[in-house]
């Protein structure tokens, strides 16, 4: 009793998996969740999502896993249970899909020739055996060689082609498969990192984006230069790292990387992510004496200390700062009187109106510096991503026989009845029914025409 | 810009085959049918040449590129992806009633991109992120496969507008008596989401291959991403709901639009509404 109960519960698991209604569902659930992933911001900063929710709402949406939910646990139970349901519909729609290709009858029965399209009859003014070369020949230009049968004063003729498009929807279903394992490949052994690297140095490790580990490379990045330059209209032209791989202190090669032009070694990409300036190299300042409306020109490294010529004065830059509360650029440093401090001072690069404003001995701008910048790469190791290319290639090649191709199978008899033969022609197509009404009726046009053709030919060459 | 005052008349031209194509519904004339056809063909006609030119200033400009590259520039595309698919089904087909609902399609997203204020006109060099041979292999199909969805969901409306009238009495003049019937528009509805959906993949194949080399990443769950998937499986549900239940008519029509409302938002909505990885394209 139990087991025909257990039998029972896994019959009803097996149609609810085989079931095309479980497959729209989880499109379903599946579009509804995305469209709610999308107005959640993923994987923001606590900080940041308590700017939009309360802190209550926040707590039960990451409990529900909302915050990374493409890959949370239910999410990737979703997309594997769509893997299954595909798997099963595949296994239990194959004995129906099968029996198209072990090849039919070459003789339809009577019941059949009625079953399958409306026969088109006609007669040639041939004998059976040339009606059958005529056939023969045309039928393999375009279906490929027909199977002949003859039986009790009746030729029958059998010819198929298309019949890859019954395995579309194969290629298509399998192709989502690889597609999802070539994306656990790359999530089981691979890895996304980043790191930066100031100009003249050099990385073998980087910092994954998941948590806060460390993946060695194996071998060292040295970014030797970086490099912006920008179109008139001040938009960003092109980013450029050129960095040297080292095998331990051996140089393999030196090459730039450039956004969309990655540069892959031993499995391990890198592109070109981001930038910034690390330090200043050198300074060129414009000095104004306010008092006397002297000017000079500065030139100086950071840390080192500048005389401001014919005065007491000198100037120490302590610190570049990259971005100062979102004003841009900006030194800070101090003025000295001697070896005395007599003034702070913070100096901004990028807005000039503020300096006239500024208190002070002295006006200072920003002529020029020479930065040494760092630059922003991504690293990262797929070792799927082959096989998601592979799948994508099944996936189209599945499309092109489901939707463009079809199975079309035709069939012939032909008896001969003083000196001419009746021919009759059925098909089957499980695709574009009219088209192939239109082609059967090509080929019964061409053969036709064939043998009044070739009856006129013997007939002029017969007396002589 | 020359190429801008073409694109401004291409609008009032698709409205006046929109208009054309309507009256022809209304009184059945075949000379006037004809006459809708030349003008949209015209029309597209003026259309690819402003795309051209507009190509040509940007190489005057000195950072040349194809006009693929920003919402103006999409709009318009887009517009004359409808516009070449409509009127090459019109030929298939041999029957214009479609006309009247599916150019109104390519004049508004034509009009869209030459009125609308936040839509800026201006060729601007491509920033290093676009700099790649990826990105008209990656426009061009997605584009297509919205068009073709496009159609999908015109057939549609004018199916559910024939089902409608069908149910009252078909009076003499009833614009609807001129449509197919409703088994062709359903079979039609089909074929272009079937055009649509492998296309639809190759643009989402060929815009991850693209992200693979800009980004590092095949797929990151952005938005723009995100919800290109959402539409792939609205049309998914369509083609399984047809294909192995034998849904047909008014369910599937509706399916076809709420495809098409899935496109729509991935196009605007993502751009406008959500931030991503995308957002250079508003």
């Amino acid at each position: 009793m139990a087991t025909e109960k257990e039998k029972g519960l896994l019959a009803t698991l097996w149609d609810s998996l085989s079931s095309v209604r479980l497959t729209i569902f989880l499109l379903i659930v599946l579009a509804a969740v995305s469209i709610v992933g999308t107005l959640i911001p993923q994987n923001a900063t606590p900080e940041e999502y308590l700017r939009i929710y309360k802190i209550s709402t926040y707590k039960i949406l990451r409990i529900l896993g909302f915050l990374d939910m493409y890959h949370a646990g239910w999410f990737v139970f979703l997309l594997g249970l769509l893997s299954l349901n595909l798997m099963v519909c595949s296994l239990r729609r194959w004995p129906s899909v099968r029996r198209f290709f072990s090849p039919p009858d070459v003789k339809l029965e009577e019941g059949q020739w009625k079953g399958i399209a409306p026969g088109r009859r006609f007669s040639l003014p041939l004998s059976a055996g040339d009606s059958l070369g005529e056939f023969q020949s045309r039928l393999s230009r375009t279906f490929g060689e027909p199977r002949v049968l003859q039986e009790e004063g009746r030729w029958h003729l059998f010819a198929e082609k298309g019949k890859l498009s019954r395995l579309g929807f194969y290629c298509i279903h399998l192709s989502i498969l690889v597609i999802l394992l070539g994306a656990m490949i790359g999530s089981f052994y691979g890895f996304r990192g980043y790191v930066n690297i100031t100009e003249g140095e050099s990385a073998d490790r980087v910092f994954l984006r998941s948590g806060q580990q460390v993946e060695p490379l194996g071998f060292k990045v040295k970014l030797e230069q970086f490099s912006v330059s920008f179109y008139p209209t001040g938009a960003p032209q092109e980013f450029k790292s050129t960095v040297t791989i080292l095998e331990g202190e051996r140089k393999i090669l030196t090459e730039p990387i450039r956004v969309n032009e990655p540069l892959t070694y031993r499995g391990i990409s890198l592109y070109q992510s981001s930038y910034g300036v690390a330090s200043v190299e050198k300074a060129i300042l414009d000095v104004v004496e306010r008092s006397s409306g002297r000017g000079f020109a500065l030139s100086l490294q950071p840390g080192a200390r500048a005389e401001i010529p014919g005065t007491p004065h000198s100037l120490v830059l302590d610190r570049f700062i990259p971005d100062l509360r979102g004003m841009g650029p900006a030194f800070q440093g101090r003025l000295l009187e001697g070896e005395r401090p007599v003034e702070n001072l913070v100096i901004l690069q990028n807005h000039p109106e503020f300096i006239s404003k500024m208190p002070g001995r002295y006006e200072f701008r920003v002529r020029e510096i020479q930065p040494k910048y760092y630059s922003g790469l991504q690293v990262n190791k797929d070792p799927g991503v082959w096989v998601v290319w592979a799948g994508c290639f099944l996936m189209m090649a599945g499309f092109y026989m489901t939707f463009f191709m079809s199975h079309r199978r035709i069939w012939v008899r032909m008896m001969e009845k003083k000196g001419e033969t009746q021919v009759e022609i059925a098909g089957a197509s499980h695709r574009n029914r009219s088209e192939f009404e239109r082609e059967m009726d090509r080929i019964g046009q061409a053969v036709k025409e064939a043998a009044s053709s070739g009856r006129k030919k013997s007939a002029a060459g017969g007396p002589s | 810009m020359i190429s801008a005052k073409m694109v401004s008349a291409v609008t009032f031209l698709y409205l006046f085959s929109t208009v054309l194509y309507f009256i022809y519904l209304a009184f059945r004339a075949e000379r006037l049918g004809r006459f809708a056809t030349g003008v949209a063909w015209t029309t597209l006609g003026i259309q690819t040449a402003a795309i051209l030119l507009r190509w040509v200033e940007s190489y005057q400009m000195g950072f040349g590129h194809a006009p693929l590259s920003n919402m103006y520039e999409s709009l318009v595309f887009f517009s004359w992806c409808i516009a070449l698919l409509y009127l090459l089904w019109e030929r298939k087909l041999k029957s214009r009633v479609i006309g009247a609902f599916a150019l109104p399609f390519a004049f508004a997203f034509n009009a869209y991109a030459s009125l609308a204020p936040g839509v800026s006109a201006k060729i601007d060099p491509l920033i290093p992120a676009l700099q790649s041979n990826w990105l008209h292999a990656h426009v061009i199909t997605c584009f297509l496969a919205y068009a073709s969805f496009a159609l999908s969901c015109a057939v549609s409306i004018v199916y559910l507008v024939k089902l409608k009238k069908k149910g009252k009495m078909e009076k003499e003049g009833d614009m609807t008596g001129l449509f197919p019937a409703l088994d062709s528009l359903d079979e039609l509805i089909y074929r272009t989401i079937v055009v649509g959906f492998p296309l639809l993949t190759i643009g989402i194949v060929t815009g991850a291959a693209w992200a693979n080399y800009a980004w590092g990443s095949y797929w990151s769950w952005d938005p723009k991403e995100t919800w290109s998937l959402i539409t792939w499986f609205a049309y998914a549900i369509f083609l399984h709901a047809r294909i192995t239940r034998d849904w047909r008519g008014k369910r599937t029509a509706i399916l076809s639009i709420i495809g098409f409302i899935a496109v729509i938002f991935t196009y605007f909505g993502v751009n406008y509404l959500l931030s991503g990885l995308h957002s250079y394209a508003s």
